[in-house]
């Protein structure tokens, strides 16, 4: 498919830190479509987050490549990398995604920051995305003054602020109540609609079920 | 949001931590001033009490030491070891001026001061000595007492007092003017006088004097110890005896700093490296929204060499204030009694304080490049996926 914006050859992965070997990913290809939504599934352990981090460059494959854009991103050197992470893909994690000591604008502004915005283009965009997802009034609360499901939406807003391509959320909803899951899965859609390519890992059914794209990892491979 | 910012929130996070590695460093740099502005004055007060001194060869017992020798450029009282004849034999010889001091300690109102047994009249021409108020010793062997510019207010004296030295009341005939030198600090009495009080008849601490021709030195220091058993020194060898010896202490006194100093960093890099262990998952956070190694490095870097230019800055604050409260303990205690001697100020030399507090931060840098580089190290995965 041409219009893969991320593209996996290969992908394996295996932690050798401990003296037994983990073989996270045992050959994953795999192409994800730009402007698509897509889900990855599968039990606990069996490689999903591997693949996320592999597919954002937060690690290196131990085999295989992964594109994205068409780059290579294994040719890319440590601060390239870190670009491309914060220009073109944005992350959302289960747990702790905030810096606990800055306000929810702060974490925001914090990701432009890496990307040299100035300081007005840190204000102006930071509002605008706390509004988006509706936080407009907790700007100035830091993390522990909101709940789970505000603090998921800060961190959905601030993998906006440099205006990503991709956007990779390993089990966004996982730590939180129907009643929340709901109000962020919304704002997720929302992100879609507006034209991003988003990749969701996921143990909600209705969720995976609205998927454009299924991948089910099973064993560290691709379940097809 | 910038870098400075998110540095300004991270340090203060664990507040006590932070106030007691900035505690560290204050105190290593506080003692490092107090020490540097200490010893700085010091040289000056020994290079003015050696132009003070009035002579260009002090005559002492062959067996002093170094130490006694000090005491000449300090004003401290010194033991009465050289017979008096020397001074007979020493200022027969052509083109040679000298005086005896006798240096006592006794006590007035209960402080002690230094007694000087003088010759009154070959004193006050030797030294140029002028008499504020009052009037000189009439006779060398009158039974009275003139005081240093320095001694009537301390001490509430004033021409017409008396004051009681070995249980005899004498009268105060006068104060000198002032010299800018140890002699103010002294109360003078003549020389028989003293010897008689004191039991040391036929006695004298050292002999101060001056020569004619500067450039026939070494032919009178020859001639001197052609007639008498005694050892000879220069001022200019006194002073720089007296300075190396500063140095040698000063030395000592800033390796205590120094190791003040490098706990302040040990400091430093333990609470670096537990701030880093703590926030490690926020740093894999920074490093997925695009923070690269670079600028995870600069962060902690940043961060301890704040510590650097707090603490300096405090530190510098605290030495100079303790140097000023120290300054004048010193010149009273016993602590290297050669301290003693006029007045005694702390000195401020904003050039110093400005380096000190560059030299505060190269240190905290210096301490915190280990952890920022080990925070900078960790790949993203390794921050992201600890718990
Ligand atoms: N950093 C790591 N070091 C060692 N083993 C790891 C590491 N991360 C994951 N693993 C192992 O790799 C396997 C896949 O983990 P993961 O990708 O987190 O699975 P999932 O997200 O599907 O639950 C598991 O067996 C896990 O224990
Ligand atoms: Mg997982």
């Amino acid at each position: 498919m041409s219009n893969a914006i991320i593209k996996t050859q290969g992908l394996e992965k295996t932690y050798s830190k401990s003296k037994v070997k983990t073989h996270a990913l045992r050959g994953v290809d795999l192409e994800i479509p730009k402007g698509s939504f897509s889900c990855i599934v599968g039990p606990s352990g069996h490689g999903k987050s591997t693949l996320m981090q592999l597919l954002g460059g937060l690690d290196r494959p131990t085999k295989g490549t992964v594109f994205v854009g068409g780059t290579d991103i294994s040719k890319l050197n440590d601060k390239q990398l870190s670009n491309l992470r914060g220009e073109r893909i944005g992350f959302v994690f289960q747990f702790f995604n905030l810096l606990q000591n800055l306000t929810a604008l702060e974490n925001i502004q914090m990701a432009m920051m890496f990307q040299k915005a100035s300081k007005e283009a840190q204000w102006e965009r930071a509002f605008e995305l706390l509004d988006l997802v509706g936080l407009a009034d907790k700007a100035e609360a830091k993390p522990c003054e909101l709940s789970g499901g505000q603090q998921q939406r800060v961190s959905i807003a601030r993998s906006l602020a440099n205006d990503p391509d991709i956007l990779l959320m390993d089990e966004p909803t996982g730590n939180l109540d129907s009643k929340s899951e709901a109000e962020v899965l919304k704002h997720i859609f929302n992100i879609h609609k507006a034209g991003k390519t988003v990749s969701i890992v996921t143990h909600n059914n209705e969720l995976a079920q609205r998927a454009e794209l299924l991948f089910e990892i099973r064993d560290g491979k691709l379940k097809s | 949001m910038n870098i400075f910012k998110l540095v300004a929130r991270n340090i203060t996070r664990r507040k006590g931590r932070f106030i007691f590695t900035l505690l560290g460093i204050t105190v290593g740099m506080a003692s490092f001033v107090a020490l540097l502005s200490l010893g700085g004055n010091m040289r000056g007060e020994m290079t003015k009490q050696a132009g003070s001194l009035g002579a260009q060869l002090i005559i002492t017992p062959k067996n002093w030491c170094a130490y006694d020798q000090i005491s000449i450029l300090t004003g401290n009282s010194l033991p009465e070891s050289l017979q008096q004849e020397v001074l007979d034999d020493v200022s027969a010889i052509e083109g040679i001026t000298a005086v005896p001091y006798l240096t006592l300690g006794t006590s007035v109102n209960n402080q002690s001061v230094l007694l000087t047994g003088i010759l009154p009249q070959e004193m006050k021409d030797f030294k140029g000595w002028e008499v504020e108020q009052g009037e000189w010793f009439s006779s060398q062997d009158e039974r009275a007492v003139v005081l240093g510019s320095g001694i009537a207010d301390p001490f509430e004296l004033s021409v017409g007092d008396t004051v009681t030295i070995r249980g005899e009341t004498l009268p105060v005939k006068a104060i000198l003017q002032e010299t800018g030198g140890n002699d103010d600090t002294s109360l003078y009495m003549p020389l028989s006088v003293a010897q008689e009080l004191y039991e040391v008849e036929g006695f004298v601490s050292y002999l101060a004097a001056q020569v004619d021709d500067m450039s026939k030195m070494e032919e009178y220091e020859a001639a001197i110890l052609g007639v008498a058993n005694v050892a000879i020194t220069s001022d200019k060898q006194l002073l720089s005896t007296v300075l190396s010896m500063l140095g040698s202490v000063n030395l000592t006194l800033q390796m205590i700093a120094m190791v003040s100093l490098i706990a302040a960093a040990f400091g430093i890099i333990n609470t670096m490296m537990t701030a880093i262990t703590e926030r490690r998952r926020e740093i894999g956070i920074m490093r997925a929204i695009g923070g690269n190694g670079n600028s995870i490095f600069k962060i902690f870097l940043i961060e301890s060499g704040l510590y650097g230019l707090l603490g300096g800055i405090a530190g510098v604050a605290l030495g100079l204030l303790a140097s000023f409260f120290i300054a004048p303990m010193i010149s009273e205690s016993d602590f290297a009694a050669f301290l003693k001697g006029a007045e005694f100020e702390a000195s401020f030399d904003p050039t110093l304080m400005g380096l000190s507090i560059l030299f505060s931060i190269i240190i905290s840098i210096g301490s915190g490049f280990y952890p920022a580089w080990r925070a900078a190290k960790l790949t993203p995965v390794e921050a992201i996926t600890h718990e």
